[in-house]
Order: structure tokens, then C-alpha cells, then sequence
């Protein structure tokens, strides 16, 4: 496997509208010690603005993020439409995305599977479970998983 | 000599409207419509009118030019008297296809001076029976007055029933023939050809049952090549069957006048003369008159007293219904108001049967009797309301219950649910005097013709296995009954309907907010745990006190926290399907197990888990319930050392029973109904954690399988939950 030098690090992009849920997921972050960037977007349109650089990020450096972190609801545009168009789109659909929630509610875990979703948390109550459950994640969508084969197109 | 009994409607066969002859009291003449020349004639004619009225002459010049008038107006009839040979004649006419049929009949000065009186007659029965409100009392008055005005020695009126039987109900007579007075006659006296001809033609006269009849010339109409057609000449001969009943009665001359209500036969003023007896044309048409009034008077009577009952009927069933549409079902609500129900047709019984239930009040059949009638009505098409007097005629084997049950109305509410609304009428044993035995009509001997009785002497029978009839108010508010009884249940259909659409948006409703309930009430406990942690981390030098602060805060929101999850579990619980399989319980068991095995460190607890029977039920739901069980079993021993769990089930043949024992504090029996409510909790917080929604999740995760829980304890000795599962399909009976 190929080592990823810290330069090489893509940015996480963090689509988050509460506040609270911002600072307590950044601070989580921050304790996993990761060195990625990290973007953050505060409702769908503002996150699909960034992976097609436009408007706010037009002319951001180029390259896609190494996981969009997308919280389920979102004023403007829902996390699942946001989702929708990210794995419906061929340029952008191998962008890794986990969709955080508040809910256990079944049918937003199918709809998110349905939609091509790479992981599904739930957030827990618990501060320390959900340390755990950003560390678990950041480190393997973040740091560990291979993006796929860029092609001869790249 | 062998006698064999012939129905009279052997009758139907003699030729009654084209006998071929007149009554010899008068003459007939047929004058082509446009030539005015004789086409026909009665063989007395030359006779009785003179040599000039034979065929071919011309009867303008005969009895004037006015005639031509009458052929060119629209009147249909054409009556005066005119003088011939010093002889008075009566001139009736009527147009036919066959041509102009022209009935001459000599009458008296004396006859015409009396015509003078026939008006104040008249004028006098018209006021009388104005004021007369009873049929009887009505048909008495007319039988009085024309008897007086026709001279016979006894005027009858008959009412006929639906049967066709006459029953006499007036009488007038001066005593020489005898009474027949509330005599019934069969219908078989006037056969059916005979009634048409009484409604088509309303008044006969036969002045002498004696006659020898007087044939047409030629026998056949020149116009068709057809016998005449004598349905409205007056001289019309009559059948000799029915002259040799007249001589059987003792009666020479007769004279009937129909009353006809709303264009039926409703009845027959018959007048009879023990001596033959002629009455001028003009005295029949004003008998025919004072007929005719009597049946306006009878229409009118019957009419009202039709809407009386109409009206009174109408309101008991608009009181039914109103009360109807208060009760639970249509049902219960007849049943509760029995004395209405029973009053919407006047019966003594009544019954609703909806598929195999049956509800009676009143005095009906019994309830096997009655799934019999309903089988029967619905064994061929019959009208949505189908009514009898006499259910043992129409029905093969109702004269079992034909005491409680002769009379029967069936309305048919829904041919879906095969629901039938029936109302009885008892058996009614009546005597009837008939005038003759009824059931002796003719005799006839072989190779002789046709005879007519000839007894009239009163012969009495008794009537068994009818009710009283029922009226046309009441089969109309039965039929009403029925139509509001339709709109109800559809009414009821659609409030249903509506009820469930409502059922499915609040439910709809529920969801979304518990939806947003999910996600938005977490948030804040998962912050308040969040900046607690994060506070900790930060303040290395905190003392114990801020530290035990800023635990109980987190442990208050994580409590919160489960407390939300625990009610989002349950909320679902009613919306979840069940996917039922096969469920491994023992594996369930000790998979659960495992999963509190954090709760039990440092515990001594001793299991005894039976080797389970399978379940049948949806596996996620099922582990939920036992592992609330289970938890509980674990939490409450927990000062019991060592603590001890018995698990066990056995398999029913319809039910699988599983129960979950622990020697921990056990409960107060008297709050077990408050056990599986939700929030409920028998135990302090402080001693038992816990948010008092796992028994009432795992009650309703059984009721969802369509089982039963049930918890026994007492303080200090344990608690023993046990709970059924129904067996699968599949499943079911093998033990």
C-alpha cells in the first residue's frame, strides 16, 4: 500500500448546521489528531458548492475531498438530497460519504443505503461513544481508505 | 252416475263478448258508419220495430237525419227516445269497427213521467254518502236508494277481496228473496272474462233469465267476416250458464252496476227481482250513476283512511330511524326498540337475520324456524320487499309456525350480507259462511254441459294459516323501513370510511412527529453530555464535588437521552410490521445474555435455562421483549445473593408459553394492572434505574403477535413474567 505523505492528506469536508453539533463533532475531530483540513459547510447548497467549486469556493484547490461528513437534516437542501446528487453524478459518486444523525428512524438508514451512503451514524448521546464513532471514522475514510484509481482522465 | 267438480273457468271458454244474439227485450241494428244502410239486425227487429227496418235500408230515413250529426261528432253515444208505430222506443248507440250499433227497447209514458223524480233522487245520495266516512254505512245508503229508484225487491253490494271472493256488505230488500247479507261468494260465480267485461261495460241488465235469445242477421259482420262484438251493447245476450244460476237462485231478473275505484273492479251493485222486470234505459243510467258515486265516495274513504295510515306509519318509522342512528348497530338498535320496530307494520313479531344471526322480538318463530324462512326467501329472486298473508300457501312446510307466522313481510337490506328485516302476523282461525260451498263451484256430468250450482244455502268454513292482510300503508312503510335502512348502512360505510381516513392522517401525523421528536429532542442531551466531557477533559484540577456535579449532569442527560430512544422504540413498535419466522428462543436468550453481561459484573447469579421451544414472530421484536425480561429479572435480584433466573417454555398445541422467574424483590400484586403501563414504575428511581417503558414495550411487542403477558409477584420473593406466543401456521399442533 502506498503511504500518503501529509501534503497528499485531502480535506474533510463537514456539512453541519448546528452549531453545537459543529463544535462538539470539530472537537471529536481534533482529538483523533487528524491532520486533514477541514472544510466546513453549513447547509447542502453551501456543500455542493464546494465539491463543484463554485460561487463561495470557486477556484478552491482543486481534487475532491476525502469524506464528506453530511448531517441528515439541513436547511436549504437535506442531507439525502445532497447525497442523492453526489453518488448520481459520475465525477463525484467515489467521494466516500457518512451520513451522521440524531435519528434511529429505519427508514432514513434505508433511504441513505438506497442511495449509495458509505457509512450510517447514528449520533450517539453519549460524548464519548460518539469520540469514538468520529475517531473510527475519520481515521478509516480520512486516513486509511484508498481513494479508487484516479484513471487516465484525472 | 259419477260427478266430476270442473273449475268454473271452464267458463273462460264460452263466448261471452260475441254470443251471437241479443236479449229478445229489444232490437240491434248495425249501420255502416258512412251509407247509413243496415248491415245487421236482430231476427225481431221487423218484428218489434216494423217490416221497413230490414237489412239494406237506410236508417236516416228510418229515425231521422240527426243521426248523421252523431256519426260526424266525437260523441261516442247516442241516446234518445222516439216514437215508432205509436210505440215508444229508448235509442242507445255506440260506434264500433263492426259499425254503428243501434239498441232499441220499448219504453212506457209511465216510465218517462217517472224520470221526473230520478234527479232529487240523485242530488239526495250524493249529499247523504258525502258525509258517510265508513264503506259499509256508504254501500248501505246507495243499496237503500237504488232499490228505490230501480224498484227490484233486493239490491246487494259486494266487495271483493284480493281473490276475487265477493263478500256482501250492504243489503236492501222488501223480504221476498232471502237475505245474503256478510254471505261470501267464491270468485268462481264471475269468472275472470266476466269481471273484464264488468270493469269494460258497468251496468247489465237481464229482465227476464227466461229469454229465448234473439240471433243477428246475418250471423257474421259483412265489415270482417267476424262475429259482432257485443262487449257495450246492453242487450248483449248473456251466458246461458249464468241464466241457469239466476234460475237457481230463485231470481228472474237481475240487474249489476259496477264499482270501479282507481280503475279496478272494486265491487258489484247487484240488484235482483224474483219476477222479470224491464227498466228503462234512462232509470239504469241514473242506477249506473248512483254507482258511480258510491265508487268516487269509496275511492275517496279509502284513500284517506290509506294516508291516515300512511302518515302514522310514516312517523313511527322516522322515529325508528332517528333512534336507530344513535345505537351502536342496526341490531341492537331494533332490538332496544322493539315496540317500534314492531309498529312500522303492525306485526306482532319481528326478526333481523344477518347471515347466520338472527334477532327476534315480538312473537316470531324460533330462531332455527327463522334461518329456514330467510334460506326460502332467498332461494330464488323475489322483490326487495315481498309480503303474504298466507306464508303455508307460498311456502312449503310454514304451517308449522303458522300460528305465530302466517302473515310475513321480508324486506332485503344488503344482498352482500344477506341481511333481511321480517315482520310476522299471527294465524287468524276465521269462520266464513259462504253462500254455497265454495268448493263445489259446478257440476258437471259426463257428456252434459256445463251446470252451475245450484246451492245456496249457507255452508260454512273454517279459515286456517292466514294472518290479517296487510294493508298497502303498512307493505309502503315497510318498503320506506327498508330504503331508510339502505341509506344507513351505506351511511355508516361511509362514516367508516371517513373515520379511517382520519385514523391513517393522525396516524401519518404521529409519525412525522415522532420523527421530529427523534432527531430534534436528542440533540440537546447529546450537547449537554458533549460540554460536559468536554469540561472535564479541560479542567484538569477540578475537586471531587464539581466532579460528582458534572457527572450527574451527563448521567441526567444520558438518562434523558435513553429515556427519548426508549419512547421513539416504542412508538414505532405500533407502526412496525411483523415479519414473522421461525425464532431459535434459546439462542435468543442467551445472546441477550451476552449483551448484559456489563450489568452483571461482580453479580452471583445462577441460571436455569430450559431448552426452549421455537417461536414463531418477528426475531427483533421478540429479542426486545425478552431482553427487557430479562434486564428486569437481572436489575431486580440484584440484592439477592446468590440471584437466581429460571428461564423456561413449553410448547402448547395452539401457543408456545415461555416464563422468565427471578428471586429478586418481587412486586405488590395489588398494582400489578399498573405493570405494563407506560411511565409506570413500582419501584423508587433512586433504587431501580430505568425510564418505566420496557414492560409496556414488551406487552405490546406479545399484543403485536396476537399473544398474552401476564406478571404474578410479592414483595421480597421474586416476580414471574410469563407470556404466550400463538403457534405458526405451520407450526400449530405439533408438540
Amino acid at each position: 500500500m502506498e503511504n500518503a505523505g501529509v501534503s497528499d492528506l485531502r480535506p474533510i469536508l463537514l456539512v453541519e448546521d448546528n452549531p453545537r453539533d459543529l463544535e462538539l463533532t470539530l472537537a471529536a475531530l481534533a482529538k483523533c489528531q487528524l491532520a486533514n483540513e477541514i472544510v466546513i459547510a453549513r447547509d447542502g447548497a453551501e456543500a455542493l458548492d464546494y465539491l463543484y467549486a463554485r460561487n463561495a469556493f470557486e477556484g478552491r484547490d482543486p481534487g475532491a475531498p476525502s469524506v464528506v461528513l453530511l448531517d441528515l437534516k439541513l436547511p436549504k437542501m437535506d442531507g439525502l438530497e445532497v447525497l442523492s446528487i453526489i453518488k448520481n453524478d459520475p465525477q463525484q459518486k467515489h467521494i466516500p460519504v457518512v451520513m451522521l444523525t440524531s435519528s434511529r428512524e429505519e427508514r432514513d438508514v434505508l433511504t441513505s443505503y438506497e442511495i449509495g451512503v458509505n457509512a450510517f451514524v447514528v449520533k450517539p448521546v453519549d460524548f464519548n461513544a460518539f469520540f469514538e464513532a468520529i475517531q473510527d471514522l475519520g481515521m478509516f475514510w480520512a486516513v486509511l481508505n484508498e481513494p479508487p484509481p484516479r484513471g487516465n482522465n484525472a | 252416475m259419477s260427478q266430476q267438480v270442473i273449475g268454473v273457468e271452464n267458463c273462460a271458454s264460452e263466448p261471452i263478448r260475441i254470443p251471437g244474439g241479443i236479449q229478445p227485450h229489444g232490437a240491434l241494428l248495425v249501420a255502416d258508419p258512412g251509407s247509413f244502410r243496415l248491415l245487421q239486425i236482430s231476427a225481431n227487429a221487423t218484428e218489434i220495430l216494423g217490416p221497413e227496418f230490414a237489412l239494406g235500408a237506410d236508417l236516416r230515413r228510418l229515425i231521422g237525419p240527426e243521426v248523421e250529426t252523431w256519426f260526424g261528432s266525437e260523441d261516442a253515444s247516442f241516446q234518445r227516445t222516439i216514437s215508432l208505430r205509436d210505440r215508444l222506443f229508448a235509442i242507445v248507440a255506440h260506434l264500433t269497427p263492426q259499425g254503428g250499433i243501434f239498441e232499441f227497447e220499448p219504453v212506457s209514458a209511465a216510465e218517462l213521467a217517472s224520470l221526473e223524480a230520478l234527479n232529487p233522487r240523485l242530488r239526495r245520495l250524493a249529499d247523504n254518502i258525502v258525509k258517510l266516512e265508513s264503506v259499509r254505512e256508504l254501500a248501505q245508503a246507495a243499496a237503500r236508494e237504488i232499490r228505490r229508484i230501480s224498484g227490484f225487491n233486493r239490491v246487494l253490494v259486494y266487495s271483493f277481496d284480493p281473490e276475487w271472493h265477493g263478500t256482501v256488505i250492504a243489503e236492501d230488500g222488501d223480504g221476498v228473496l232471502p237475505s245474503y247479507l256478510d254471505l261470501r261468494f267464491p270468485a268462481s260465480d264471475i269468472p275472470a272474462q266476466a269481471r273484464e267485461l264488468y270493469r269494460l261495460n258497468p251496468i247489465r241488465l237481464i229482465p227476464s233469465a227466461s229469454y229465448v235469445p234473439a240471433p243477428l242477421v246475418p250471423p257474421l259482420s259483412p265489415v270482417d267476416g267476424q262475429p259482432l262484438d257485443l262487449s257495450f251493447a246492453a242487450l248483449r245476450s248473456v251466458s246461458p250458464v249464468h241464466l241457469e244460476y239466476m234460475r237457481n237462485m230463485g231470481t228472474l231478473a237481475s240487474m249489476s252496476m259496477s264499482i270501479l275505484v282507481e280503475e279496478k273492479l272494486w265491487g258489484l251493485i247487484s240488484c235482483h227481482n224474483a219476477e222479470p222486470r224491464q227498466l228503462a234505459p234512462q232509470i239504469r243510467a241514473a242506477c249506473d250513476f248512483a254507482a258511480k258515486l258510491v265508487a268516487l265516495r269509496v275511492g275517496a274513504v279509502e284513500r284517506g283512511a290509506h294516508a291516515a295510515q300512511r302518515i302514522r306509519l310514516k312517523q313511527v318509522e322516522t322515529d325508528l330511524v332517528a333512534r336507530l342512528a344513535r345505537a351502536d348497530d342496526i341490531e341492537t338498535g331494533l332490538v332496544q326498540e322493539a315496540r317500534l320496530w314492531l309498529s312500522v307494520a303492525d306485526a306482532q313479531g319481528a326478526a333481523i337475520v344477518a347471515g347466520e344471526q338472527v334477532h327476534g322480538v315480538g312473537t316470531t318463530p324460533s330462531e332455527a324456524e327463522i334461518r329456514e324462512i330467510a334460506d326460502w326467501l332467498r332461494s330464488e329472486p323475489r322483490p326487495d320487499t315481498f309480503a303474504t298473508d298466507f306464508l303455508a300457501q307460498d311456502m312449503p312446510g310454514a304451517e308449522r309456525f303458522a300460528p305465530v307466522a302466517s302473515g310475513l313481510i321480508a324486506a332485503s337490506i344488503s344482498q352482500l350480507h344477506s341481511r333481511l328485516v321480517l315482520w310476522f302476523r299471527p294465524e287468524v282461525i276465521r269462520t266464513v259462511t259462504w253462500g254455497g260451498d265454495p268448493h263445489k263451484p259446478v257440476i258437471a256430468a259426463p257428456g252434459d254441459r256445463l251446470r252451475p250450482r245450484t246451492s245456496f244455502g249457507e255452508w260454512q268454513e273454517q279459515v286456517r294459516n292466514r294472518a290479517r292482510p296487510w294493508s298497502r300503508a303498512e307493505v309502503e312503510s315497510a318498503e320506506d323501513f327498508r330504503n331508510a335502512l339502505i341509506n344507513f348502512v351505506l351511511l355508516r360505510a361511509e362514516e367508516q370510511a371517513a373515520l379511517t381516513d382520519q385514523l391513517e392522517r393522525s396516524n401519518r401525523e404521529l409519525e412525522a412527529f415522532s420523527y421530529s421528536v427523534s432527531h430534534d429532542l436528542r440533540a440537546p442531551f447529546r450537547h449537554i453530555v458533549g460540554y460536559a466531557e468536554l469540561l472535564r477533559d479541560r479542567v484538569t484540577n477540578l475537586d471531587d464535588k464539581s466532579r460528582h456535579y458534572l457527572g450527574s449532569i451527563t448521567e441526567a442527560a444520558l438518562a434523558a437521552g435513553q429515556l427519548v430512544d426508549d419512547l421513539l422504540a416504542f412508538s414505532q413498535l405500533g407502526r412496525a410490521s411483523i415479519a414473522s419466522t421461525r425464532v431459535d428462543m434459546r439462542k435468543l436468550v442467551d445472546e441477550v445474555r451476552r449483551a448484559l453481561e456489563p450489568d452483571m459484573q461482580g453479580r452471583n447469579i445462577v441460571w436455569e435455562v430450559d431448552d426452549l421451544p421455537p417461536a414463531w414472530g418477528d426475531a427483533s421484536l421478540l429479542r426486545q421483549a425478552l431482553s427487557n425480561l430479562i434486564e428486569n429479572a437481572v436489575k431486580y435480584s440484584r440484592g439477592a445473593d446468590p440471584a437466581r433466573i429460571v428461564i423456561s417454555g413449553v410448547a402448547n398445541p395452539a401457543e408456545t408459553v415461555y416464563s422468565i422467574a427471578d428471586n429478586g424483590v418481587g412486586f405488590d400484586m395489588t398494582y400489578v394492572d399498573k405493570l405494563f403501563g407506560v411511565f409506570q414504575r413500582l419501584h423508587r428511581a433512586e433504587d431501580f434505574e430505568g425510564t418505566g417503558i420496557g414492560l409496556a414495550l414488551t406487552k405490546r411487542v406479545i399484543d403485536r403477535h396476537g399473544g398474552w403477558i401476564r406478571a404474578e409477584g410479592k414483595i421480597n420473593h421474586g416476580a414471574i413474567f410469563t407470556f404466550a406466543l400463538p403457534r405458526g401456521n405451520g407450526e400449530r399442533g405439533r408438540v
